[in-house]
């Protein structure tokens, strides 16, 4: 987790503004609120406001919409009709929360931090809107739009892959080629009207719909030149938008921070400015839940798969020493006192550094480094002679079998580690191992109702072993 | 496009059927109801190839019929945008002309056809080129792509066009007779 966010870090690359306002200017030029069938007079109208907004958010980042508004000197109806189109558009994200008191605090202490000083104190308590652009979807929304229109440009010009259009002059109702099975007539060999019964004529491309039909090759060679002007008009106009998407193509896109992430990195770097805030998020108590936390950017998991042993070993690190449990400890092994239980101060001040334990998870035993190698050794060896032991006392079934299952254990775990450290001298004795395996196996079967499952999952065990014995 | 898939389709079959033959009867029945139905999603189902597995049937209340759930494998033709088919002109007119590839119906657009074929009318309504070397009329085959396809529940209608390399009359009968 990366503790310390600077607060450069945000701060919005001079590329992406001026994308922003290129944008701005090439498509939302001629956008209004208000629709075309409410004209009104020319005091309400719009038209250009959407340019203005988008230029002002690139000056700042989260922002209530009042705000933004008072500063833009418009209307917050307006304002808020502009930035839901642009959320539409994918242009900014907005955020809607409740406000309390506190909340509201705590963005004007954002702000304050922020924008030096001045940030309004009056608050209400109502439903209030953020927005902020985001840059990202900025880029990938301009360049699906640049694509388009080259596309449906491109298509009109080579006449191709557009389904052909049918208007009724009578009654305005539109067809296309889909719909072809259903409007062909017995009568004769046109296209008519479902509703009416007109004979349907053939619409023009859209954007070359002055020129009408009425056939010719004159006509035709006309309108490709006008679209070939039309697409060279695109390609020069929007030139230097192209050229800015090519430039930040490979720039790091500025970071996209959740309101909340904002408002706290901001109080923090204030914080760290030395002016104390009242206002201050992580000072006021209950501001996102009871307990104040210092807010330590946002979380990152990052993943080292070079590394992984390091990482394993910092996971288990305390618990390394563990302590035999007395039912495991036989007549005859040789333990360390660390394994009886005694010693546990040492234990515990040697911590890491010290031999990991035998009987740890494959884990542990996975990283097992030289020490414990010798250890491991000793262990083997105990467990041997206390095998042969167990079988010499065979007739004692139920013994045997809880001899079983408690050394199988600790037998995959030296034996996993072995394979870590490659120890080929080890390889013999484990195969000698097996096979005893086999043989017992059967007699704790014979000799005790219960154990069926438990002999059978150990033989498993061994046969995985052994399969991956001659893998490697 | 042509997929080998497992469809499932609960039969309703009439007691009469009932005995040694069962399962004879189940199959050619939905032989007879499925093959040559259009769905949306599927597209035409050409044939069916096996039998999966018969379910348990289910004795309806009230009459004496039958439900069995069956599971049956098919091949079914489902036209694509981009697809590439050959199909019989059926019909040309001055708007353009309709084909047919199998059971899916497609219409070409006059736009679509390329600018040195003029549609020339008549009682063989024909496009040609202006030195004549290509025809398209009823019953020639055409090369096509398809540029959009129209997918109800029950039906699929496609446009082509025959503006692109490749693509146009790919064998006349008329002109070899």
């Amino acid at each position: 987790m990366e503790i310390s966010v600077p607060v450069q870090k945000t701060v919005v690359l001079e590329p992406f503004i001026k994308l922003v306002k290129l944008v701005a200017r090439v498509f939302y030029d001629n956008y209004t609120t208000v629709s075309d069938n409410q004209q009104k007079s020319a005091r309400s109208d719009s038209r250009g406001t959407a340019v203005v907004v988008l230029d002002a958010l690139t000056r700042r980042q989260w922002v209530r919409e009042e705000d933004l508004a008072k500063d833009l000197r418009s209307n917050a109806k307006q304002l808020r009709k502009i930035l839901r189109y642009f959320e539409e558009q994918k242009l900014v994200m907005r955020v809607h929360r409740k406000e309390t008191a506190k909340r509201a605090k705590m963005y004007s202490a954002a702000v304050a931090a922020t924008t030096d000083g001045r940030a309004e104190d009056k608050v209400n308590f109502h439903t209030h809107s953020y927005c902020c652009l985001d840059y990202q979807q900025i880029y990938d929304m301009v360049r699906c739009k640049l694509d388009r229109i080259k596309k449906k440009l491109k298509d009109e010009l080579e006449d191709k892959n557009t389904v052909q259009e049918y208007g009724c002059p009578n009654c305005q109702r539109k067809y296309n080629a889909l719909d072809a099975l259903r409007l062909i007539s017995m009568e004769d060999d046109s296209f008519h009207c479902e509703n009416c019964n007109g004979e349907l004529v053939v619409e023009c491309n859209k954007l070359t719909s002055e020129e009408v039909v009425d056939g010719g090759d004159n006509a035709k060679r006309r309108q490709r030149e006008k679209l070939k002007v039309l697409l060279q008009n695109v390609e020069d106009r929007l030139g230097p938008l192209m050229d800015q998407i090519n430039r930040v193509k490979d720039l790091p896109f500025p970071g996209v921070e959740s309101l909340h992430a904002w408002e706290a990195r901001a109080a923090m770097a204030a914080r760290a400015n030395g002016d104390l805030n009242p206002n201050d998020p992580s000072r006021t108590q209950g501001g996102y839940g009871s307990t104040p936390m210092p807010f330590l950017g946002e979380t990152k998991v990052e993943v080292n798969l070079g590394e992984g042993k390091e990482d394993v070993k910092s996971e288990g690190g305390d618990s390394s020493q563990k302590i035999l449990p007395p039912w495991m400890i036989k007549e005859g092994m040789k333990l360390t006192e660390e394994q009886r239980g005694e010693m546990r101060q040492e234990a515990k001040v040697d911590g890491v550094s010290g031999g990991a334990s035998k009987l740890s998870d494959d884990k542990k035993s996975a990283m097992g480094n030289g020490d414990d190698k010798d250890l491991k050794d000793e262990y083997l060896k105990a467990y041997y002679a206390a095998l042969l032991k167990q079988q010499e006392v065979a007739e004692k079934p139920t013994q045997q079998e809880s001899a079983g299952v408690s050394t199988s254990d600790s037998l995959l775990a030296t034996t996993s580690s072995d394979r870590q450290v490659g120890m080929k001298s080890k390889r013999e004795e484990e195969d000698e191992e097996d096979v005893e395996w086999e043989e017992e196996a059967p007699v704790a079967a014979n000799g005790d109702y219960k154990v069926d499952l438990n002999v059978e999952a150990n033989e498993e065990e061994e046969e995985e072993d052994d399969v991956e014995w001659e893998e490697g | 496009m042509f997929f080998h898939i497992v469809l499932e389709r609960n039969m309703q079959l009439h007691p009469r059927f009932f005995g040694r033959n069962l399962r004879e009867n189940l199959v050619s029945k939905l032989m007879k109801d499925v093959e040559g139905t259009c769905s949306g999603r599927h597209g035409f189902v050409v044939a069916i190839t096996g039998i999966e597995s018969v379910g348990k049937g289910l004795i309806r209340d009230g009459t004496g019929f039958v439900t069995f759930p069956v599971k049956y494998q098919c091949v079914v033709f489902r036209p694509f945008k981009g697809e590439i088919l050959e199909a019989v002109v059926t019909l040309v007119n001055k708007m353009g002309f309709f084909a047919e590839a199998g059971p899916v119906q497609i219409f070409v657009s006059k736009h679509l056809i390329p600018d040195d074929m003029e549609f020339q009318a008549g009682d063989m309504p024909h496009y040609t080129t202006s030195d004549g070397s290509v025809k398209i009329q009823k019953e020639c085959e055409v090369r096509l792509k398809i540029i959009g396809t129209r997918v109800d529940a029950t039906e699929i209608f496609c446009v082509g066009t025959i503006k692109d390399d490749f693509l146009g009359v790919i064998n006349d009968p008329a002109s070899t007779a």
